[in-house]
């Protein structure tokens, strides 16, 4: 009865009704597209520059993250990858040596972190062998080749089938030496990859530095970050039982991290600003229609109804309101957030910027329960709960003294 | 205390922690160069024991080194076999390697300058920047103590503004007769990063040396302990030593 009420009294006021949907329809519908696209540009940017090299997770010998010394080894990297095979989530897993080196050709000598890695498993994990732009990435019968960035190569004059001269240290300290073949040059267009880093295989590398079969560290990945961020407890069991060290894609990008969260709390400022804005427009036009109803109410109290009935009809009506306008909203949100969703967001002249990220031109919003729901219910609660400001005034209302007013 | 007083006790104070500053900072940079030259000569020949302690076990290799002037040194692994035959050459402010097994030749760049030398806890930097120790930091002495018969002077150095130099200050101590006792490293915060000290002065070469000099780091128990088992000092030594070909074939 009461409901029945509140929808009809909602359509005496066409337009004004209305409009009001309409700003709530708008804002939510601003939400829906804007949270989805934000969060699918988090989840790009994550993929984006963890699949390039790192992985979504790595085990790590304790103090590896503060001294990556070659030394530091971890023990039973066969155990760990036993168990991690046991875990559906993850798809791909790979064992890395990282030393640091001297690399020379000639005169000319450069720094580098040279990495050894198996070609059959490194690719589930790093993006480096889809982005050689000369010459090939390492195979699974590789001995003495190294591929490195195109930086690196460009800084010590090489290219693909020149020698390379490697001078490091062992991980027992004695002099790590090797010369070998460039194969290939990759290109991530993040500066620290393309200038720093080289991959050769990791038998020649363990043989190399003396490692004895041992590794540094494990990388994995799983088709999304999601799935092994699920996985976070599980995979800090196995690294507890093994005496290494998890390390979850956080603190594997602590700086990506501290920009996403910079940018969630800027942005949801924004967001929290742009609610309580329309929330309160929305509310000074209801409370005035409340009001300029008064004389109304004063005849339904003179007839029998009792101020409380009133006063949920009013906040019935609100309700009513809220929801017609976050509904069209979510609607028209999802219709835009899909369609974006199948076809990505080209930001023309950004792909300089997005690659120092390892992030791809294109942008693909998500759509979650999150990303759809957060905005919309934001207002409608907040209006619902706002709601009770008219219903405390028609409580207080008298009929004769409600009738009498104009 | 009326303000005349007070005046002159200002000014005697400032005086007296002023004042001798200026001639003890003059002080302390001859005895750091002093401390140096002590320790390089214009020439030398030694022979020289290295242990490198890790937790995961100890390693030692014996090299031979020759010094020129302040600004070349050669220094050439005898053993063990797996290792002898490296070589690391530094003229002035560059650093070439030898490395026997890829018969070549390497220059440093740069950016390698601080990492470790062949393992051990002393880096490229510490084999040839005596120069740089001297005349790139401002010495200021903090205290001169008494200890078995000699004074022992306790230096502070701070690098010059602008030099590229990553330690906060240099804590370096020196005996009377300028022996080099210790060096302590800080890093910009202030802590400690690595000590090298002296664990032994002997007579070599007819002057009291640093036999025994260990290099530690703060934070760990890894050491690394030079002996020096015999050297010569302001001896004819050619200068066709320090140069690259004779770090790829060696004619000494």
């Amino acid at each position: 009865m009461l409901e029945a009420l509140a929808w009809r009294n909602i359509w005496r006021q066409p337009i004004r009704s209305a409009l009001s949907i309409i700003s709530m329809a708008l804002t939510s519908m601003l939400l829906v597209f804007l949270l989805s696209l934000q969060f699918g540009s988090y989840e790009t940017m994550k993929s984006g520059s963890l699949r390039l090299f790192d992985g979504f997770g790595q085990f790590q010998p304790e103090g590896y993250a503060d001294d990556p010394d070659i030394s530091r080894r971890v023990e039973n990297a066969d155990a760990i990858i036993a168990a991690l095979q046991d875990l559906p989530e993850i798809t791909a897993i790979t064992a890395r040596a990282t030393g640091f080196v001297i690399l020379a050709n000639g005169d000319r000598s450069f720094g580098a972190a040279v990495v050894g890695i198996d070609p059959t498993n490194e690719g589930g994990v790093s993006a480096l062998a889809s982005i050689i732009i000369e010459g090939r990435y390492l195979q699974a019968n590789d001995d003495g080749t190294i591929v490195i960035g195109d930086g690196l190569a460009r800084n010590l004059h090489l290219s693909v089938g020149d020698t390379v001269v490697m001078l490091g240290s062992g991980s027992d300290g004695s002099v790590a030496a090797d010369v070998l073949t460039l194969v290939g040059l990759f290109h991530s267009g993040v500066n620290e990859l393309d200038r720093q880093i080289a991959q050769m295989p990791l038998g020649r590398f363990q043989e190399t530095f003396a490692l004895n079969g041992d590794v540094n560290t494990i990388a994995l990945s799983g088709a999304h970050l999601s799935d092994i961020v699920k996985i976070n407890t599980e995979l800090r069991e196995i690294a507890r039982e093994n005496n290494v060290v998890y390390r979850n894609w956080e603190e594997l990008q602590p700086a990506l991290k501290q920009m996403i969260t910079l940018d969630m709390g800027t942005s949801g400022m924004m967001y929290v600003t742009l609610v309580t804005v329309v929330v309160f427009i929305i509310l000074n036009t209801l409370y005035m229609s409340v009001l300029e109803r008064t004389r109304e109410f004063g005849g339904l109290l003179a007839v029998g109804m009792r101020p409380g009935q009133i006063g949920k009809m009013v906040w019935m009506e609100l309700i009513f309101l809220s929801l017609l306008g976050a509904g069209i909203g979510i609607f028209l949100g999802s219709a835009i957030t899909l369609y974006l969703k199948s076809t990505g967001i080209a930001f023309p002249g950004m792909e300089e910027i997005f690659a120092q990220w390892g992030i791809p031109a294109k942008i693909y919003p998500i759509y979650t329960p999150f990303t759809v729901l957060a905005g919309p219910s934001a207002i409608v609660g907040s209006i619902c709960l706002l709601g009770f400001i008219p219903y405390r005034h028609i409580l207080g209302l008298e009929p004769v003294t409600a009738m009498a007013s104009t | 205390m009326n303000t005349h007083t007070r005046r002159s006790f200002i000014f005697l104070a400032t005086a007296t922690i002023i004042t001798p500053n200026i001639a003890l900072a003059q002080d302390a940079t001859s005895i750091i160069r002093a401390a140096y030259d002590n320790w390089r000569a214009t020439s030398s020949h030694a022979v020289i024991e290295v242990l490198i302690s890790r937790s995961s076990g100890n390693r030692t290799m014996t090299m031979e080194s020759w010094t020129l002037g302040e600004e070349k040194a050669l220094v050439r692994i005898t053993g063990p076999a797996r290792d002898a035959g490296n070589a690391t050459l530094q003229v002035g402010n560059r650093t070439w390697v030898f490395n026997p097994r890829l018969s070549q030749v390497i220059q440093l760049p740069a950016s390698a300058m601080s990492q470790s030398w062949m393992g051990s806890d002393f880096s490229y930097n510490d084999m040839n920047k005596t120069e740089q120790t001297v005349n790139d930091y401002t010495h200021t002495l903090l205290e001169t103590r008494r200890s078995g018969g000699h004074s022992i002077y306790v230096i502070e150095s701070v690098p010059k503004r602008g030099r590229p130099i990553v330690w906060g200050k240099l804590i370096i101590t020196v005996r009377d007769d300028f022996v080099l006792l210790g060096q302590d490293f800080y890093d910009q915060r202030g802590q400690l990063v690595r000590s090298m000290t002296t664990d032994r002065v002997g007579v070599l070469g007819g002057r009291p040396y640093p036999t025994v000099l260990t290099m530690s780091s703060a934070n760990s128990n890894e050491f690394t302990r030079m002996t020096t088992r015999s050297a010569e000092f302001n001896i004819e030594v050619p200068t066709y030593l320090f140069t690259r070909s004779n770090l790829q074939n060696p004619r000494n």
